[in-house]
């Protein structure tokens, strides 16, 4: 094999699809064209965040001109789910949140649709609702699925029928009852987290058709469609190769698109109107209310450290608002409770990890997975402990942070990290030991840091697939089912077929829009999983093509493959000197001497990737041998300041640092940190509201901001580490969540840094700000 | 509940003539809504707040997209004047530099090529951007009914949220602006919740020109948006700031009775408190700046 230096791996290549999105070439689910026979859709919603459905009356809106049919879910018993199948796709007997479908219409135009839905009548009753996961935890609060106990669940996911407890993960490591009396200093403090939404600039669309010979098809905007077709088969009782999920490039997911969301509502309409597609695409409005957020998480945090400084022991209940459904969300908590103690080596642990329905919209995936949301209280926590005890924030990270091999809080060993590299990076980026100066008289300047870890969050043997494909000219066509949501995981792919198969970058294509029908399967494009789990199918496949080629050369010339390469699209013997160019051959092969006869044909190369080395853990304690994958870590270090007139606070800097295990892209892994951290900044500064009857008060861009261009932060360090690890491609992992994981906590740091006052609660507005430092100047004077 | 996907469908119809105007009201009144930049009016309609079987455009009637400088008169601003025209005019920039800073922090770029000065006044919104700049300035508009055409002060116009005082047909044409008094100085500070594309948590003009005759030597005129039903001045804060030499102290007292007077309301945007704490700051500020602006000029 070739043992030479990668030549493409660590070079940043343009990426796949720069030309397409630049000229507006690219194609998304709405851009393709159906013609006049296309039907529209739109779903009636629940006016209520927690109602029995008395009844649904549809013939008003029948008769309107132009209807084609009206979907309820009376005739559908079955639910959706992932890990917990728990989801109808239209409620027909209770409703659990504000704006969950009730009904789909079928109409000629969109316009019709929108009229007709007014017209569908259903009566409610309303129920009590409840929005506070720590209520909802309770045995008094109103129960939102009183049949828990029947749905269907995975073997590692424990819900407690006849309480809205849909998962409870259960850490007990060491003894953390007598830990405390040999600590010196212990911190403790209660942390909220609001549900935010992913907000992609695409929203969710699908269009479905469902024909006579029993064959659906569903256009849909998916980061995941081998899941989708999972999900919405196992549902709907469709077999697999009869439903075919074609998902074209994604305009933003941020895991707002894996699983299902709204995709089963149209084929269920679909079905209904045979041999028509149907096209459902949501509002901006909807996207806010009608498809998933990130939990809520109110986290309850103890944690103590020895009079050096070393971290003794960690009591952690975190309670995740799951909303109305927790077909995801329950592997959030589990996520969330496996990682419970942040990067930080501790011998004593004692977490529970809840995920808890209530009446808010469905939480699920969003980037990072968990890990935001706990990082949050974390991060803070560790700051105020580290000043208790009298240590910089720096210094008492760099002593406790988690090392490679490790026993960590799941009892396995740490994966390969260098997690004091990246403390240290980040804090130099941005001069930690210099005061400064703010930029203006009414400005208060801080700097604040914090690191966080994340896993990949997934069943333990989530598998890859990819083919590589040679042409007659020997340009190759890479096939995977992983998404490109413009993380650029395409050109990950062909930078790996290239490097391997030692043909140009530039003729690698990357097919899509990804297809179950044709592409290899891919089990979710979440969890930052691509780089590693499809990179080495990618590495794979190529490797399989690559052999295929040097066994014909090999005994073309009567060779050994060891003496062959291939470079620059040319095979060569290392031994003979000879070359024999890659085109043409790689389909039509080479000729015996005098044409007597021929060897090879046309190159197809396959191959797969699944970890197979994920352990079960304990349900009782958590712990077990190899809880995850891998690990990766980061540091991120800000530098802010305060305008003390309105509480508004600017990012000056923000340094990022992450161990990427290996650099496949570094323009790649530069634009993940920009982007990651506008995104943290956003979610550190807005929040979905909701009144009290559960209606979200700010479902549009006019009340929900999000950072714009000019407000991101003048600099934007970033940097990365890399340690190895053994099961990526070159030792890759991914870092496409992980760079805003712990933005928030991070500028909560650098908060406290320049005006004193901690701020337990996101999001950090300045109206709160403002009023907080009001009243830290009026009390202390 | 939520906003429907798209607009409903209407008529558009182009008005040539005031005339045209008159008539189509006239014969279809309650169907018609009169349309400028639609940037106000498209939302409401998506949101199913407002419907209409027919939008009649006035952006083309003579004389709505005119601007008109004299040094006699000042200026004249046709109502369908686009946001992004006042940024850029010299007659405004050079003169009434105030409304090209306002109109700068209007939504964005994209926007303000629609968004219309007419639009946002007449929109009457206790948040509109062009409106402290407007009643600082002290503007005139022009109105035109089936009588005929009026003229009416601004601090006359707005009568509380989205109500204005145009009669039943009646349609504004233009504004009016007199030259400021000499050697003003303008400044629109405004607070959103992000840097760009926000609606006003608060807006507050100062506008301040040298003044012999007052004990302060100067006088300010203040607007305030987005804390009370309609944008509005502060005149006994005005008056105090006349009464006495300026300092910090006294610019400091009229800012703190600038909030008294402010009456904001709770909403998702922002406390009652913040708000009213930000009529006191950015008041403080707008004087400050203004002040050190003209002292040193």
């Amino acid at each position: 094999m070739k043992n030479s230096e990668p030549s493409l791996i660590g070079q940043s290549v343009r990426r796949t699809d720069a030309i397409d999105k630049v000229t507006g070439c690219a194609v998304f689910v709405d851009d393709i064209p159906f013609g006049p026979n296309l039907l529209h859709s739109r779903l009636v919603r629940s006016p209520h965040p927690h109602a029995l459905i008395r009844s649904i009356n549809t013939k008003k809106a029948e008769r309107l001109p132009g209807v084609r049919t009206i979907v309820t879910g009376k005739e559908l018993s079955a639910r959706l789910g992932l890990y917990l199948i728990d989801r109808p796709i239209f409620a027909s007997e209770r409703v659990r949140y504000y704006g969950e479908p009730v009904a789909g219409v079928v109409a000629t135009t969109e316009n019709i649709a929108v009229e007709a839905a007014k017209l569908v009548e259903i009566e409610y009753e309303v129920l009590p609702a409840v929005y506070d996961p720590v209520e909802s935890a309770q045995p008094d609060a109103p129960l939102l699925h009183p049949d828990l106990g029947s749905y269907t669940v995975a073997n590692f996911i424990f819900p407690e029928p006849g309480t809205n407890i849909s998962e409870n993960f259960k850490i007990r490591k060491g003894d953390v009852e007598t830990c405390w009396s040999d600590c010196e200093a212990i911190a403790e403090g209660q942390f909220r987290l609001p549900p935010i939404e992913h907000v992609p600039l695409e929203t969710h669309t699908s269009i479905a058709l469902s024909e006579k010979s029993g064959q659906i098809t569903l256009w849909a905007s998916s980061q995941s469609p081998f899941a989708m077709r999972d999900m919405i088969a196992q549902c709907l009782g469709i077999p697999h190769n009869k439903l075919r999920v074609i998902a074209p490039l994604v305009g933003g997911g941020f895991g707002g698109k894996a699983g299902v969301t709204m995709e089963a509502c149209a084929v269920v309409m679909a079905q209904a109107v045979e041999g028509r597609p149907v096209k459902l695409r949501l509002t901006r409005e909807e996207e806010f209310v009608g498809t998933s957020v990130r939990q809520s998480l109110v986290s309850d945090i103890k944690v103590g450290c020895d009079k050096d400084g070393t971290l003794l022991g960690m009591e952690l209940t975190y309670y995740f608002g799951g909303g109305a459904y927790n077909d995801y969300g329950v592997n959030i908590a589990r996520a969330a409770g496996y990682s419970c103690t942040g990067p930080y080596d501790v011998p004593n642990v004692k977490a529970d990890s809840l995920c808890v329905y209530t009446n808010h919209p469905v939480g699920s995936a969003m980037r990072g997975f968990g890990m935001p949301e706990i990082h949050w209280g974390l991060e803070q926590i560790m700051d105020q402990l580290a000043e208790q005890i009298g240590m910089d924030p720096v210094e008492f990270r760099l002593k406790n942070c988690v090392r490679t091999d490790d026993e960590i809080v799941s009892g396995m060993k740490m994966t390969p990290i260098d997690l004091e590299a990246c403390i240290e990076k980040a804090s130099k980026a941005i001069k930690w030991e210099k005061k400064e100066k703010p930029t203006a008289p009414n400005k208060k300047r801080g700097k604040g840091i914090a690191i966080m870890w994340k896993a990949p969050a997934m069943p333990p043997n989530p598998g890859s697939a990819a083919v590589v494909r040679f042409n007659e000219d020997a340009t190759v066509n890479v096939e995977v089912g992983g998404q490109e949501l413009g993380q650029g995981a395409f050109t990950v792919a062909a930078q790996i077929a290239a490097e391997m198969l030692g043909v140009p970058y530039e003729s690698v294509t990357v097919s899509y829009p990804l297809d179950t029908k044709y592409s290899p399967y891919e089990w979710q494009t979440v969890a930052s999983r691509l780089t590693w789990s499809m990179g080495n199918a990618v590495k794979a496949a190529a490797a399989d093509a690559r052999t295929q080629i040097l066994e014909t050369v090999a005994d073309h010339w009567d060779e050994e493959i060891d003496d062959l390469t291939i470079e620059d699209g040319l095979v060569i013997s290392f031994k003979s000197e000879r070359e024999q160019p890659l085109d043409k051959m790689v389909i039509y092969g080479l000729p015996n001497e005098d044409f007597e006869g021929w060897k090879g044909g046309p190159v197809i190369g396959r191959g797969h990737f699944m970890p197979t080395y994920v352990t079960n853990l304990d349900p009782e304690t958590g712990q077990g041998t190899r809880a995850v994958v891998h690990y990766t870590v980061g540091a991120q270090a800000v530098d802010l300041e305060v305008d003390l007139e309105t509480g508004q606070l600017e990012v000056l800097n923000i340094a990022s640092v992450y161990d990427v295990g290996r650099a496949i892209n570094p323009d790649l892994i530069m634009t993940q940190i920009e982007g990651g951290a506008v995104h943290g900044m956003s979610s550190a500064f807005e929040e979905l509201k909701f009144n009290e009857s559960g209606e979200v008060l700010n479902p549009s861009f006019v009340d929900y901001r999000i950072a714009t261009i000019a407000d991101i932060p003048r600099k934007i360090h970033g940097d990365y580490v890399e340690t190895p690890i053994d099961d990526g491609p070159w030792g890759a992992r991914g870092v496409g969540e992980h760079v805003m994981v712990q933005t928030a906590p991070a500028i909560a740091n650098a908060l406290y840094d320049a005006v004193g006052i901690r701020f337990s609660d996101l999001p950090l507005s300045a109206d709160k700000i403002y009023l907080a430092l009001e009243e830290k100047i009026n009390r202390e004077k | 509940m939520l906003a429907r996907p798209g607009l409903p469908d209407f008529e558009y119809m182009k008005a040539e003539s005031p005339q045209d105007v008159f008539r189509l009201l006239e014969e279809r009144g309650g169907e018609v809504k009169l349309l400028m930049g639609g940037t106000d009016l498209f939302v409401q309609m998506r949101d199913g707040n407002e419907s209409a079987g027919i939008l009649l455009d006035l952006k083309y009637l003579p004389g709505m997209k005119d601007i008109s400088y004299t040094k006699k008169k000042g200026i004249k601003i046709g109502a369908a004047v686009t946001l992004n025209q006042l940024s850029a005019h010299p007659d405004v920039t050079n003169h009434f530099q105030i409304l090209s800073q306002s109109a700068d922090t209007v939504g964005n770029y994209q926007l303000r090529n629609r968004a219309t000065l007419g639009g946002n006044l007449c929109n009457a919104s206790p948040s509109a951007d062009m409106a402290p700049a407007a009643l600082v300035l002290e503007g005139e508009v022009s109105l035109s009914g089936p009588d005929g055409e009026r003229v009416m002060a601004l601090d006359q116009f707005w009568v509380g949220p989205g109500k204005t005082a145009l009669k039943e047909y009646e349609f504004m044409t233009a504004v009016c602006f007199p030259n400021p008094p000499s050697g003003a100085v303008g400044r629109y500070l405004k607070l959103g919740r992000s840097k760009m594309g926000d609606l006003a948590i608060v807006g507050v003009a100062v506008l301040g020109y040298p003044d012999p005759e007052v004990p302060a030597g100067i006088r300010f005129r203040i607007g305030i948006n987005s804390t009370a039903p309609t944008v509005y001045r502060v005149p006994q804060v005005e008056e105090l700031l006349a009464k006495a030499p300026l300092s910090d102290d006294i610019l400091r007292q009229a800012s703190g009775e600038a909030m008294k007077v402010s009456a904001p309301i709770e909403d998702v945007r922002a406390t009652v408190l913040y708000q009213k704490k930000m009529v006191n700051n950015l008041t403080f500020k707008g004087l400050k700046e203004v002040w050190s602006q003209l002292i040193n000029s």
